[in-house]
């Protein structure tokens, strides 16, 4: 199965630093992982997590063994890495971020939820990620939970659409 | 926390060591990793609990008395003849 | 270097002083000594009344471990086995003494939050619960910031000033590396309760190095 990971810019995992093989002209190397369904494994994303997990660089991942997979994420024990997805850069990513602060001014002026939008563009500097929370968090506090998700839904299609996922 | 579909800094920095312990269930795991990811605040105090508990053990620690050491010799001498 | 691989080193490193021991090395004995001196005094310490008893159980429970020694199988760690034979020792001496405080007294009594409340935005707030302001980014810190002896002495003075279980726990986890189970087995307590011992003595060692670095 293909899925996509999320990797700190110099090539190391967001929370482990693990040092991936980064590919090239060709893929880069299996990485295994001894089995442990819970905990150890190679966590990726489907094009619908991309937004919780939104990072510095974008790769597409081939995952093989017994995929499981968690609400916002499938786990592998093996993969590697196939291509970067070079249209995730700093500027995609700064159009990204302005879309999401402008869909989380229009959900709040929609529902009278004022008193977020002093945080909306102050959240700017620090990325796609927070702005993505941030207006999937005005959503839920205007429509709930299924809300917050309906908003991440949103913003995956985005996403797939403006960078070409399958 | 499986209401929630988030948690906030504040549950952040209870969670902190039950996660640097992998003791949390991997769902709030998952949220945590989530947050961190997104919060530049959380973030730096996950890196700061790092750094405490790596100060912390640089400690050396305090010695064994002379005392203390001289008994423990004469008793193991004295178990290395029987 | 990975905790996993910490770990390994150290009981390579034991199976090896545990050969030479039994061999009768007094270097060897004098190493594990060192070692294994202030956990077991502090895990003594928890058992009895005073300090003075305290090292009398540590050097009766060493007897026990080189009487016994020919005997470990290996099964847990070397240390894991020193320990248990400590907290035998120190609890038949407290008995005897008829310790009047109960050491499930480890068990955590009131909150205790790892960050004061008013660092975070409130429930009336957009983003309640979130950080009003951010705390420091210590990679921003000189290296020789963190490994002074000032630094150090913060944190000596504050872990010294703790309550006697986190201090326990706190030593016993971070100082001498034990895991979760070495100290549960030792102090006689769960694992959810061990982790919020080291959970709060950690958290006010984070504070008290903020308090020293970020002034």
């Amino acid at each position: 199965m293909n899925a996509y990971k999320f990797l700190r810019s110099d090539g190391t995992g967001v929370f482990t630093r693990f040092a991936w093989p980064l590919p090239g002209d060709e893929p880069g190397a299996w990485v295994e992982t001894t089995p442990d369904p819970c905990r150890a494994g190679i966590h990726a994303c489907r094009p619908s997590d991309l937004p919780y997990w939104a990072g510095r660089a974008l790769y597409e991942i081939e995952l093989s063994g017994d995929i499981v997979a968690h609400e916002t994420k499938v786990v592998a024990p093996r993969g590697r890495l196939l291509r970067r997805i070079d249209a995730w850069n700093d500027a995609f990513r700064a159009t990204y971020t302005r879309h999401c602060a402008d869909r989380a001014h229009e959900i709040a002026r929609e529902n009278g939820i004022e008193r977020w939008e002093e945080v909306i563009e102050p959240s700017i500097p620090e990325g796609p990620a927070l702005l993505g929370f941030v207006a999937a968090r005005i959503a839920e506090e205007a429509g709930g939970v299924d809300a917050y998700h309906a908003e991440r839904a949103r913003q995956a299609d985005w996403l797939a659409a403006q960078l070409g996922l399958v | 926390m499986a209401d929630h579909e988030h948690i906030s800094c504040q549950e952040v920095v209870e969670l902190v060591t039950d996660y640097l312990d992998q003791s949390l269930p991997p769902d709030d795991a998952s949220l945590f990793e989530q947050h961190i990811n997104f919060c530049d605040g959380c973030d730096w105090y996950l890196d700061q609990m790092r750094t405490t508990i790596s100060t912390v053990g640089r400690i050396t620690e305090e010695e064994v008395p002379p005392e203390t050491r001289k008994k423990l010799l004469t008793a193991f001498r004295e178990w290395k003849r029987t | 270097m990975t905790e996993a691989g910490l770990q390994d080193r150290t009981a390579a490193e034991e199976t090896e002083l545990l050969a030479r021991l039994r061999a009768g090395d007094e270097r060897a004995f004098e190493t594990l000594v060192e070692r294994h001196y202030p956990t077991m005094l502090a895990v003594a310490r928890h058992y009895v009344k005073t300090r003075a008893v305290a090292e009398e159980v540590v050097q009766e429970a060493w007897l026990g471990v080189l009487k016994g020694i020919d005997r470990f199988e290996g099964r847990s760690s070397l240390r894991t086995w020193i320990l248990r034979i400590l907290v035998n020792t120190a609890k038949t001496r407290g008995a005897r003494e008829a310790r009047s405080v109960p050491f499930a007294s480890l068990a955590p009594e009131d909150d205790e939050p790892a960050v004061e409340p008013g660092r975070f935005r409130g429930a009336d707030d957009p983003f309640p619960g979130h950080w009003r302001a951010y705390p420091g980014n210590w990679q921003r810190q000189p290296d020789e910031a963190l490994a002074d002896r000032e630094t150090l002495d913060v944190v000596l003075a504050t872990i010294h000033e703790l309550p006697a279980p986190q201090r326990i726990v706190i030593t016993m986890r971070d100082i001498q590396g034990c895991d979760s189970e070495e100290v549960c087995e030792a102090l006689d307590v769960s694992e959810g309760n061990q982790r919020v011992l080291l959970h709060r003595a950690r958290s006010k060692v984070r504070s008290a190095l903020e308090g020293h670095l970020d002034g």
